[in-house]
């Protein structure tokens, strides 16, 4: 038996067989999915299989509200002893789930206010979900793992989750946004609230703030209270004006290069402690790598720059080596070894320390300045 | 950081994941590194696939612990040959 169900941008086919039952999910499920997927649950669950699959292939996206149903419905069937697994999740999904684990390790005891019903208890153990998903990752889906979406809705879908987890996440945290630089232009592609979005178009508009600064920068920047900061004059006012007293910006970075930023606004001065300012900085790490995943912001030249340069540092490294088998006389391998242990113990990256000794060979008169330790 | 409930063969893909690159992130710093193994193979030595040589899970350290340099930390990755 098979049962379709959805809305166009989405869909979900039941079939039972042998006792087992497979829902097949495809689409996009955010807003307002999560009641529909929940009746497809229920009724799978009412007829009491005696195991579960969610088949998430065809699936290119998941909202919080709809993340949280299938762990409700992982617990209900784990009551009368039932397994549900999650076969072939997509790289985004399985990111999405990781974030899921990340709001879940640094979550306050805050019930999720878009979703009345939904408190704290309902978000409950990741554990065992997280956990039967990696077991339930097969060597073909990991070859797949590389296969990325790049479709910017998608992208876009994945900001405002990490936007709406880092909200419920973040102590002091009254609205979150994440700014993106997209063909040079700076704009807000997901935010909290309108408040939220109009403090991210003051910055925009005086070309002052923390947001634009680190997306400029990429830099962190931290106002603790607007009340005295005297970094951004034009900027300030306004957002006093809208009630808010601090602001933490996180830079987001794609192959090193910032693109934008992820930004904690808080009605209360000195609201961000250490450890908020860390959850805060775990956040713009997750959507940099959703971003540099997609290669949503990254045109061709860039990548071209960028190979070019992996090439050159390949040379380098390739030349030092040189110079340390002939000083040495030891094999490529071990030479790399060497010059690695002169990079630790100096703590310079890989490539300065190659850079140093071919510059060093290449004026013999100044002598070796290097030495290998043992 | 994140208990993800994994074998320890996947330790170095948990390492990658905490220092916030990409599959094909990390192999074009590998690649930058002087590492001759595909994107296809790294990805295996990150899953515990296949068993990376010293040397190719030493640039592969290296790669990693560059980038959680770039990100304010220490170098967490253990090297095979240092």
């Amino acid at each position: 038996m098979s049962v379709t169900k959805g809305s166009p941008d989405f869909g979900a086919v039941t079939n039972f067989e042998d006792g087992e039952a497979t829902i097949a999910l495809r689409g996009t499920m955010t807003q307002g999915a999560a009641f529909v997927l929940e009746a497809i649950l229920d009724a799978a669950i009412d007829r009491q299989p005696a195991s579960m699959v969610l088949d998430v292939a065809e699936l290119d996206f998941l909202g919080v509200a709809e993340l949280l149903t299938i762990s409700n419905a992982e617990k209900r069937l784990a009551i009368s002893g039932v397994t549900l697994t999650l076969r072939s999740p997509s790289a985004l999904v399985n990111r999405l789930l990781g974030i899921m684990e990340l709001a879940e390790v640094s979550r306050r005891e805050r019930a999720l206010p878009e979703h009345g019903h939904l408190g704290p208890e309902q978000l409950g153990d990741r554990g065992a979900l997280s956990e039967r998903f990696a077991s339930s990752l097969s060597a073909e889906d990991l070859r797949r793992v590389t296969a990325l979406p790049a479709d910017p809705d998608v992208i876009d879908g994945a900001l405002r989750l990490i936007v709406e987890l880092a909200r419920i996440s973040i102590g002091g945290a009254d609205g979150v946004s994440v700014s993106l630089l997209r063909h040079g232009v700076l704009s807000t592609v997901a935010a909290s609230d309108q408040t939220i979005m109009a403090m991210d178009a003051d910055q925009y508009s005086t070309g002052q703030g923390p947001c634009v600064d680190a997306s400029i920068t990429g830099h962190w920047f931290h106002a603790e209270s607007l009340d005295t900061e005297t970094r951004w004059p034009a900027f300030t006012p306004q957002a006093r004006g809208l009630g808010i007293k601090a602001i933490l910006s996180s830079p987001l970075r794609v192959f090193d290069k910032p693109v934008g930023a992820l930004n904690v606004y808080s009605r209360k001065a000195e609201s961000f402690e250490v450890k908020d300012q860390e959850s805060a900085a775990v956040f713009a790490r997750q959507a940099s790598v959703i971003l540099s995943d997609s290669r949503a912001d990254v045109s061709d030249t860039q990548m071209a720059f960028r190979f070019q340069e992996a090439l050159r540092s390949r040379k380098v490294i390739s030349l030092a080596e040189g110079v340390i088998m002939e000083r040495e006389g030891i094999d490529e391998e071990d030479a790399f070894s060497a010059l690695l242990r002169l990079a630790l113990s100096e703590g310079v990256p890989l490539r300065e320390r190659a850079e140093a000794m071919v510059l060093s060979a290449k004026q013999p008169e100044l002598g070796p300045e290097w030495e290998l330790d043992d | 950081m994140i208990e993800r409930g994994r074998s320890p063969l996947d330790v170095l893909d948990t390492y990658r994941q905490e220092a916030g690159l990409s599959h094909g992130e990390l192999w074009l710093r590998y690649f930058e590194l002087g590492g001759m193994s595909t994107g296809f193979d790294v990805e295996a030595f990150l899953y515990g696939m296949l068993a990376p040589s010293d040397h190719d899970h030493d640039v592969i350290a290296q790669a990693l612990n560059e980038r959680f340099k770039e990100l304010g930390g220490d170098h967490p990755v253990p090297y095979a040959t240092v």
